[in-house]
């Protein structure tokens, strides 16, 4: 019993001290997630189409789709970079319906008397993000690809053209 | 004599509510006609008024435990009290000594009234929004559980957007759950000293009714589990632990008891509820003391096992335990209260006066048990 005693007058005295935690936080990209291929790229896929009803809310769907058009954007991103322009021709046209759907529930917000003043802030700030890799990506790929799988029929990719298009898309949010 | 202490307790319970008002915050416009900042201009006085209160309590706390055991207080007399004590401190100013209940509340207007998720949006969040000048944790995601969210609804539903009339409705449901857990411990053993133990301990009455804390409800539905293993009613007990732990996280300490518990009602042993009660307060007391990893000892944190040990009658050291920390956790609110400060010499006060107590406690202890072993 006085064993026991003892350990509890320790712990007592370790952890009665309180704790201090800060945090801070700026607008940045994730990192990239799992790529197509992975085997668990699908689960991830279907776990995050799912996470969509978890965000409910017009604030929490600005955040879901936010968030999915940064993991998709870092993805085609990646994937540009590995030179596979299929699957992150795909995945930037992904972060784009994504990026489109930001507008939408925004509006809504505003209509429920939300003040999205600090929403259109971030939103800004995440475009301009967005807007300096998509130019990058643009001065770094070719402006026309043509996708030649085994066996199959080539895809011609306008890679310039959807880039642009992903540019026009975050002008949006500034 | 026993009416002039009833009536004296009644009468004290009326001057700390109304000592309670000393503490409102000057950021809650809707109390602006009664805003005095008497606590925060007269740090002194209020630390000094605040100790006595908390002494007096006491000495009504042990008062009645005296009279119990001289056979002048029945269950009758007990419930008497309780519904004195109710009455006496239901229009108490909730943020006396912490601001949870505005995190309640602010939670609960996340998501029933901008129908957004607590979990993902934080109140801060909601640009404009009045309740952030008095919430203390507007910059933190839901700290609760999810069922906790879900009973938050009804209060805040039915204050119709009136902070006063939504203020009273959570009180009302934690008065609510202190009297189911008084009952239930009562159930338990039909002891009135049991519920006497518990009811009237001045740290389970100034958390719970002045402070609206949500630990009684998580812990009402522990308890209940454990009551609906004993009856045998095993779906019951299932889904009222879980609702337990989906209040506040806490009583998923309990969980390797409950099990052991269900399945030894299952295959038809015996239970010593004795020694149930005894592991259930010694699970909670170490996820209390683990406590300060996640934030700091909250003095009502001490609710998770002043119920079990309220059912563990047979064991004076833990009595006296429960009584002296209980003394001693009430005591940590005066530091801040004294210098406006969390930080500096506040944390080594905290935990000295937290610990001195304990340590009168155990010299009290131990010469009584000396006293008994020499006659």
């Amino acid at each position: 019993m006085k064993k026991f005693t003892g350990i509890f007058i320790l712990f007592f005295l370790i952890l009665l001290y309180p704790q201090k935690a800060l945090a801070n936080s700026d607008y940045v990209l994730p990192y990239p997630s799992l790529m197509p291929g992975n085997r668990l790229y699908l689960v991830q896929e279907i776990k995050e189409n799912w996470m969509k009803y978890w965000y409910f809310g017009n604030f929490g769907q600005f955040t879901y789709n936010l968030n999915r058009a940064d993991k998709f954007l870092v993805e085609a991103k990646t994937l540009f970079e590995y030179k596979q322009y299929l699957l992150a021709d795909r995945a930037l046209k992904k972060s784009d319906y994504f990026f489109g759907q930001i507008f939408i529930y925004l509006e809504r917000a505003e209509a429920e008397n939300k003040d999205i003043s600090e929403n259109k802030k971030i939103l800004s700030q995440a475009s301009l993000k967005h807007l300096e890799i998509l130019e990058n990506l643009k001065n770094e790929l070719p402006e026309n690809f043509i996708w030649q799988p085994e066996k199959l029929s080539p895809t011609d990719i306008d890679i310039h053209q959807d880039i642009n298009n992903s540019i026009k898309i975050r002008h949006e949010g500034i | 004599m026993k009416r002039l202490i009833f009536f004296l307790y009644i009468l004290f319970l009326l001057i700390l509510t109304f000592f309670s008002y000393a503490f409102v915050d000057p950021n809650l416009l809707y109390y602006k006609n009664i805003y005095s900042g008497f606590a925060f201009q007269n740090k002194e006085i209020t630390a000094f008024l605040y100790f006595l209160f908390i002494v007096l309590f006491f000495v009504f706390y042990q008062t009645f435990m005296w009279l119990f055991k001289k056979d002048k207080l029945d269950i009758r007399e007990i419930k008497k009290l309780i519904i004195l004590t109710i009455l006496g401190l239901f229009f108490s100013y909730s943020a006396m000594l912490s601001y949870d209940i505005f995190n309640y509340l602010t939670t609960a207007k996340v998501a029933f009234s901008y129908h957004e998720n607590p979990y993902i949006i934080m109140p801060i969040e909601f640009v404009g929004e009045p309740f952030l000048n008095f919430t203390r944790a507007a910059n933190k995601l839901a700290l609760y559980g999810p069922v906790w969210i879900l009973i938050t609804g009804a209060p805040f539903l039915l204050g119709f957007g009136k902070f006063f009339f939504t203020l009273i409705n959570f009180k009302f449901i934690i008065v609510i759950f202190y009297v189911l857990t008084s009952w239930i411990i009562y159930k338990f053993k039909n002891n009135p000293y049991t519920v006497l133990f518990f009811a009237l301990n001045p740290l389970v009455i100034i958390e719970t009714l002045i402070g609206g804390h949500n630990d009684i409800v998580m812990m009402f539905f522990a308890l209940s589990s454990f009551f609906f293993i004993k009856q045998k009613k095993y779906i019951l007990a299932i889904c009222f632990f879980i609702v337990s732990i989906l209040i506040k996280y806490a009583t998923l300490f309990l969980l390797p008891i409950f099990i052991y518990i269900l399945w030894r009602t299952k295959i038809n042993k015996a239970i010593n509820w004795d020694k149930i009660f005894l592991y259930s307060f010694f699970s909670m007391l170490i996820i209390f003391f683990l406590s300060p990893i996640r934030e700091e000892m909250y003095p009502w944190y001490a609710i998770w096992f002043l119920v079990f040990s309220s059912l563990i009658t047979n064991k004076k050291i833990i009595l006296l335990f429960s009584i002296s920390i209980s003394f001693g956790l009430l005591l940590r609110y005066i530091p801040y209260m004294y210098l406006g400060t969390y930080f500096g010499i506040v944390p080594i006060l905290k935990i000295l006066l937290t610990i001195l107590p304990l340590i009168v406690g155990g010299i009290i202890y131990f010469m009584q048990t000396n006293k008994f072993k020499k006659t």
